[in-house]
């Protein structure tokens, strides 16, 4: 039986594809048969990010409605082995999606799979309560600024009581705290909520805390999950969130301001 | 003559207040339909059928004509009393008030919302987990956070909140409602117009609060007290907040 992470974070824009595509390659890289589902029907992304774009046939929504079947859909990451990606539809909208037929495509990927990451679309609204309906825990993606906080908190209201699990009264969703494109200096300056306030607010396990980073751009642009990037700060960010969510104790890093040395500020040694 | 008059031989003043109403917005005017979909409403949350007053909104119905006399039977049978009907046309105004309801003309709508507690449109906050909520008395405990849109209410008794109340959220009580964390959302105590009840709380940043309807925004609140433990209770109909020391 797999186990089903929901990434989600009720506001856009937050960094849920990107960190859906990093810590699903993580998974894998880590020897986990990993799928990596697109719920953002509509506007898909995650083969963008991904870099598969060009091989997309059948997607989501074709496996729900009969037309091709999930293994004719699902791609096989050209990187990592044990990878697939499961596109969205990009012509279609999300009431294309329904609850009996992602519950269907989620149980025969279950048998075959050792995680199964739903990446989620931004919102409160079917295509995001679809996509966290199943789910055995979730990553909410938060951005160091207030009304990302708040919608957060939201996201997690409705994880609560929303889901499989609190309709059947099982254990409670696992939650994991993601912080995103954390900038230590601007949080230092009082531009940004810092980590304690955002711990302090959403009362939830932090998992991981991805600084901002050039990297990330520079990695959904090329279509390589930044993850990949192993000299970069957010590769390394993701690489430690993904040894925490296997239930590694690994120690925070990135969230305090690096005092620059006199060599790089002479040099102008800026961040990678 | 002088128009002060002393306020010892006054029977009565005048006051604007704002109470919390409940709205049933009619989608039938079959008085059996309403009956039967009652008597489901009152086996789901007994505690909210408790001679809470209704305004009967009659402003979805097409209707001029309406047995408004057995719909308020049926409200009563179901311990829901009848105050006012909001809406319709001249007959429904003039069967109002020949049964002593007041009415109200049709809303602008803007201000009106689902209520949790009987309708299942705003999700109520996790009540899966039993371990998370217990009853004293007549009151209510909750332990854990109130989350953005969750809405928690004790319809009888006090509410006390082991967690935080986080911006977004709503906490309600017929009593008072202690928070041992951080109030940042809303907070009304005395539901039902109990002048007596408080508003307590470890850290305050709340959006609203409410005190049998005398209600304070954030802006309002004296920003030195922002962050402080305090008190609010109800003094001559102005809300008193005060440190808790």
């Amino acid at each position: 039986m797999a186990k089903i992470i929901v990434v989600t974070s009720g506001k856009g824009g937050v960094g849920k594809t990107t960190s859906a595509a990093a810590i699903a390659t993580g998974l894998a890289l880590r020897g986990n048969k990993t799928v990596v589902i697109d719920f953002d029907v509509g506007l898909r992304n995650l083969d963008l990010i991904m870099g598969c774009e060009r091989r997309v046939v059948y997607d989501l929504v074709n496996v729900i409605q009969g037309e091709a079947g999930l293994n004719q859909a699902l791609i096989r990451d050209k990187r990592v082995d044990n990878l697939h990606i499961l596109p969205a539809s990009q012509t279609r909208d999300k009431d294309a999606l329904t609850a009996e037929g992602v519950e269907q495509v989620l149980e025969s990927l279950s048998g075959d799979f050792d995680y199964i990451l739903c990446d989620s679309p931004a919102g409160i609204e079917r295509g995001a309560q679809l996509a966290m309906y199943h789910a055995d825990e979730a990553i909410v993606v938060t951005n160091p600024e207030v009304s990302s906080v708040r919608d957060s908190d939201r996201i997690l209201g409705l994880l609560a009581s929303k889901t499989r699990r609190a309709e059947n009264n099982q254990s409670p969703i696992k939650e994991h705290l993601l912080i995103t494109r954390y900038n230590a200096s601007r949080v230092d300056d009082g531009d940004m909520l810092n980590l304690e306030d955002i711990r302090e607010i959403l009362a939830i396990d932090l998992v991981g805390l991805i600084p901002e980073s050039e990297a990330v751009l520079r990695a959904s642009n090329h279509g390589v999950p930044v993850i990949h990037d192993d000299d970069s700060d957010a590769g390394q960010a993701y690489a430690d969130t993904v040894s925490r969510l296997l239930g590694e104790d690994v120690p925070l890093r990135f969230h305090e301001m690096q005092k620059k040395s006199l060599l790089s500020r002479m040099f102008g040694g800026g961040r990678r | 003559m002088s128009l002060n008059v002393d306020r010892a031989s006054m029977a009565f003043t005048f006051k604007g207040g704002m109470l919390p109403m409940t709205v049933m917005e009619l989608t039938s005017a079959d008085p059996e339909r309403i009956r039967e979909q009652l008597a489901g409403k009152l086996s789901q949350s007994p505690a909210f059928f408790q001679h809470t007053p209704v305004v009967l909104s009659v402003e979805r119905l097409d209707e001029p004509h309406l047995a408004l006399e057995r719909i308020c039977a049926v409200c009563r049978a179901h311990k829901l009393l009848p105050v006012a009907v909001r809406g319709g046309q001249d007959p429904v105004k003039q069967s109002a008030w020949a049964l002593g309801l007041g009415w109200f003309p049709p809303s602008d709508g803007s201000r009106v919302r689902p209520l949790e507690s009987v309708a299942p449109a705003v999700e109520p906050a996790a009540e899966t987990d039993s371990s998370a909520e217990a009853t004293a008395g007549s009151g209510r405990i909750y332990r854990g956070t109130v989350r953005s849109g969750q809405q928690v209410t004790a319809p009888e008794g006090d509410l006390v909140v082991i967690g935080a109340v986080n911006a977004g959220a709503e906490v309600l009580a017929a009593g008072s409602v202690h928070v041992y964390g951080a109030l940042r959302g809303r907070a009304l105590a005395g539901i039902h117009g109990d002048a007596r009840a408080g508003i307590f709380c470890r850290e305050l940043h709340a959006e609203l609060l409410s005190v049998a309807g005398n209600y304070k925004r954030l802006e309002d609140i004296d920003p030195q007290l922002l962050g402080t433990s305090v008190q609010v209770v109800l003094d001559d109909a102005q809300l008193e907040i005060t440190p808790l020391t």
